[in-house]
């Protein structure tokens, strides 16, 4: 099943980021697309819609085409319960305890995996692989060899022993990987590079918007732009710790009027998401100024507006791969407080360009600091924005990607191209 | 003896009687030619005077071509006169009064064609894409001219014109409206070179931002070299209908021209961490010179927005992660433009955290987690367009280029490919010869400036000196 077939891609054409990141940094693009030009990329991962990932691929692969390196986009198949068997991988890599995965589940792994193998049509020069879902794939390296890398978007800092040793046999034999953040490397025996996810600064969440439809939005959910209004944007799940937010909120609150705005949705392969909804809203039951909202996926106009409306975005996360919510909140010029795990603190330099904090009396007194001093909370919003400028959006990540794909056939510090 | 009336000289006689009446019409043309001789002088010399103060050359060819034309002008002004005042019959009048207009079209078209000729060839040859054109722009005016003169002649002779003349009028709109643009360009290119605003040679910045050298100004279109090496090409009416800003004249060109390149980089990971000092002080002796020119460089890319920005990865560390703040300061005052090579630069780090270890052998651990990780920085050097052949170009080309550029050419070029002075300095003395500009440029601290900050500085360097 390919793309197309599925989802209508992004229309962001090259030129148009050329006023947001400048000529200079798209003729880089172009150089290095022309230094890759005959190879094919196929680009593979579990699902289109829903995730950061396909959201990222969404935009990625029609500008990685724009720029003449040919790049297709195919997803495996699995049924809910290879879903649920990789989500438990995926909570496993990140270190949650409470994970058991059973020989049956590593069986069904497999069993998707082998299927994938014989009805999945491989026909790149790169393989380009993300995440554990379809990492058996790499199988097939030895039938019809060319490159394969894998890309990791999981914090892989404390991983499930167990997990990752399964994994590790498979990704043992790509001949490179790719990490968000440095602490994610593993003892492994090929190259390991490290590129970070990225925003696109055109896309429906993150482009200029009108401040009526911001309002409107506001409207429709029920939120008064009256009171300073604290967001968290991200999908339902334990590691994101909503109950923590809810929790920091609460003491925020005993002296600065506000709001909490607790927005996200679910993603087709987490099942768990409708459990940690439902404990939310029983945990915020009562109090008027908590706005818990189920946002669909195709909602990005209104998450974007959420973003902008916010005056401190949170993300205070247990455990994150990235956290591309804080490249969004960054970009759009907002004070962001978060937690310093997973490739956040890549993202935030502690008073430069956000704040950072590790437990909910932390991430209270960090809000509460940023509402009660506007001129503070601006600087640090536009310090973030640059920063994001810089090394989060989108034409960075396109640059690293097609730098990683340039130094599989490389083994020199200094390439001239 | 006989007596005869009749005179044996009618003639004689008849003048006698009549010398009046041929005299006053005689004296009347001599005179309208003394006229004609006496304006003639007092009239050119104001209008070469009044040409020497404009400074315009095509005065010569107005002199030149009708000077003798002016005094036949006024013999036939006194001819006209004459006839008037003599005593020819009034359909004697009037056949005079067509011959002498006849006469006088005649000359001024003549006098006319020469001077459009004159003055076409002049300007056409100025122009260099219009020399093969040249002939048909004369034939062009040559046959304008002879069609005017020859209806006005026939006008005076009473033929017919109005069919002809509306006929000719349809024809010269048709061609006017087809060829309108065109019109409007090769006007706008005249102008362009007469004003001599724009010259071959200049160099100017358009209104887009685009600029480059003036190569080629031609009848419809001027041609621009930019910087890139792409031919930029406007039309003559489209660049008189802006604001463009001309450098003037090419600068000294340089014995080899300076090419920018761009460097990018992709971060490797080594998967080695140190998790105390000491782990760190053993690494940091250990790990490729490419580990280490990360650690110190990262941040001028990726912070280069921030003032004070933070110095290097290791005493960040050791301030934010082990709490020895004394040593990350230590660290952090390190003057990397002091140092010839990275492991000259690794040598010192070395040195302060092992003396800071020989006076504090317990040392911090960092909290797990939060170990330092060892990144391998791998360079892709890329050539850009950019080509300068002399300081102007090379400074409009350093407004344009990435920062990875300027990165490349100042810090990269010195330290990691070790030519110990940055890659502007090297040209400009060793191309251009200005030793005075490049050790201006090479005192710079890079170290001190954000990148924007520095490209700034060294632009205005650059500009002072061109200026």
């Amino acid at each position: 099943m390919t793309h197309d077939e599925r989802h209508a891609q992004s229309t962001s054409r090259l030129q148009d980021y050329e006023p947001i990141v400048g000529k200079g940094c798209i003729q880089e693009l172009k150089m290095l697309a022309e230094a890759l030009s005959g190879k094919v990329i196929q680009t593979i991962n579990s699902t289109f819609i829903g995730g950061g990932v396909a959201e990222i691929l969404e935009h990625m692969v029609p500008l990685l085409n724009q720029l003449g390196v040919d790049t297709r986009w195919d997803v495996i198949k699995g049924g809910q319960e290879f879903f649920e068997v990789t989500k438990k991988f995926h909570n496993a890599l990140h270190g949650k305890n409470t994970v058991t995965v059973s020989p049956q589940d590593f069986e069904l792994f497999m069993e998707v995996s082998r299927k994938n193998l014989a009805e999945m049509r491989f026909f790149g020069d790169i393989f380009f692989i993300h995440d554990p879902q379809p990492a058996a794939l790499i199988a097939k390296k030895k039938e019809i060899g060319k490159k394969w890398v894998w890309r990791c978007h999981i914090d892989l800092s404390d991983p499930d022993e167990q997990v990752w040793n399964f994994l590790r046999q498979f990704v043992a034999d790509y001949d490179a990987a790719i990490f968000s953040a440095p602490n994610f490397a593993q003892k492994l025996p090929i190259r390991q590079f490290m590129v970070t996810p990225s925003i696109d600064p055109l896309s429906d969440k993150n482009r200029e918007l009108e401040p009526d439809f911001v309002e409107s939005v506001l409207r429709k959910y029920g939120v008064t732009s009256d009171k300073p209004m604290v967001v968290q944007i991200s999908r339902f799940d334990r590691l994101k710790d909503p109950i923590g937010v809810i929790e920091a909120f609460e003491m925020v609150r005993k002296s600065v009027d506000c709001q909490l705005v607790l927005a996200g949705g679910t993603a087709t392969d987490d099942p768990e998401s409708e459990a940690v909804l439902e404990e939310v809203r029983k945990r915020a039951e009562g109090n008027p100024d908590i706005h818990i909202l189920l946002i669909p996926p195709e909602s990005d106009l209104e998450i974007n507006a959420l973003q902008r409306a916010a005056t401190v975005v949170v993300q205070k996360s247990l455990k994150e791969g990235f956290g591309l919510t804080i490249s969004e909140a960054l970009w759009k010029g907002k004070p962001v407080v978060a937690s310093a795990v997973g490739g956040i603190p890549l993202q935030i330099k502690d008073k430069f360009t956000g704040l950072l904090c590790y437990t909910v009396e932390g991430a209270a007194y960090a809000i509460k600091q940023l509402l009660t001093n506007p001129e503070y909370a601006a600087w640090l919003g536009k310090n973030g924005r640059e920063y994001v400028r810089q090394n989060f959006l989108i034409t960075t990540q396109l640059k690293n990607y097609l730098l990683v794909f340039l130094a599989l056939d490389r083994s020199e510090d200094v390439i001239y191209l | 003896m006989m007596y005869y009336n009749v005179s044996m000289f009618p003639v004689l006689d008849s003048l006698k009687q009549n010398w009046l009446l041929i005299a006053v019409p005689l004296l009347v043309f001599l005179a309208t030619y003394i006229v004609g001789l006496w304006t003639r002088r007092v009239a050119f010399r104001a209008f070469e005077r009044w040409a020497a103060k404009q400074k315009w050359e095509g005065y010569r060819f107005i002199s030149e071509t009708t000077r003798s034309p002016f005094l036949h002008w006024f013999l036939i002004l006194g001819a006209f006169l004459a006839v008037h005042l003599s005593a020819l019959q009034p359909a004697q009048k009037a056949l005079a009064d067509r011959v002498l207009a006849s006469l006088f079209i005649i000359s001024v078209t003549w006098v006319s064609i020469a001077l459009s000729e004159r003055l076409l060839r002049f300007y056409i040859r100025k122009v260099p894409r219009l020399h093969s054109s040249e002939t048909l722009f004369v034939n062009t005016a040559r046959i304008t001219l002879v069609v005017v003169g020859v209806l006005m002649v026939l006008d005076v002779w009473g033929a017919p014109t109005t069919p002809i003349v509306v006929l000719l009028a349809v024809v010269i709109l048709v061609v006017a409206v087809s060829f309108r643009d065109t019109l409007t360009n090769f006007i706008s290119g005249l102008q362009l070179v007469q004003s001599e605003q724009i010259k071959v040679g200049d160099y100017i910045k358009l209104e887009t931002g685009e600029g480059g050298y003036v190569v080629d100004i031609n009848w419809k279109n001027t041609h621009i070299r930019s910087l890139e090496g792409d031919l930029i090409i406007v039309p003559n009416s489209r660049l008189l209908g802006q604001a463009v800003i001309n450098y003037g004249r090419p600068l000294k060109k340089a014995s080899k021209p300076f090419r920018f390149y761009t460097r990018v980089h992709l971060k490797e990971l080594t998967g080695l961490k140190a998790g105390s000092l000491a782990e760190l002080a053993t690494m940091i002796s250990q790990v490729p010179e490419s580990v280490i020119y990360y650690h110190t460089h990262h941040f001028f890319e990726e912070h280069h927005f921030l003032i004070p920005e933070p110095a290097n990865d290791f005493a960040l560390w050791v301030s934010n992660e082990l709490g020895c703040e004394v040593l990350g300061e230590k660290l952090a005052s390190i003057d990397a433009f002091s140092f010839p090579s990275i492991n000259a630069l690794r040598a010192r780090i070395e040195a302060i955290i092992n003396d800071y270890l020989a006076q504090n052998p317990d040392g911090h651990r960092a909290r797990p987690g939060r170990e330092f990780h060892f990144i391998k920085s791998v360079s892709f050097v890329l050539p850009t367009p950019y080509i300068a052949h002399d300081l102007r170009e090379f400074v409009e080309a350093l407004k344009q280029v990435s920062l990875g550029s300027l990165f490349y050419h100042v810090f990269e070029a010195r330290l990691r490919l070790k030519k110990g002075v940055n890659d502007f300095s090297l040209w400009i003395e060793e191309c251009l010869g200005d030793k005075d500009l490049a050790d201006r440029i090479a005192s710079l601290d890079p170290y001190n400036y954000t990148l924007e900050n520095l490209r700034s500085t060294i632009v205005q360097l650059v500009e002072k000196r061109i200026k």
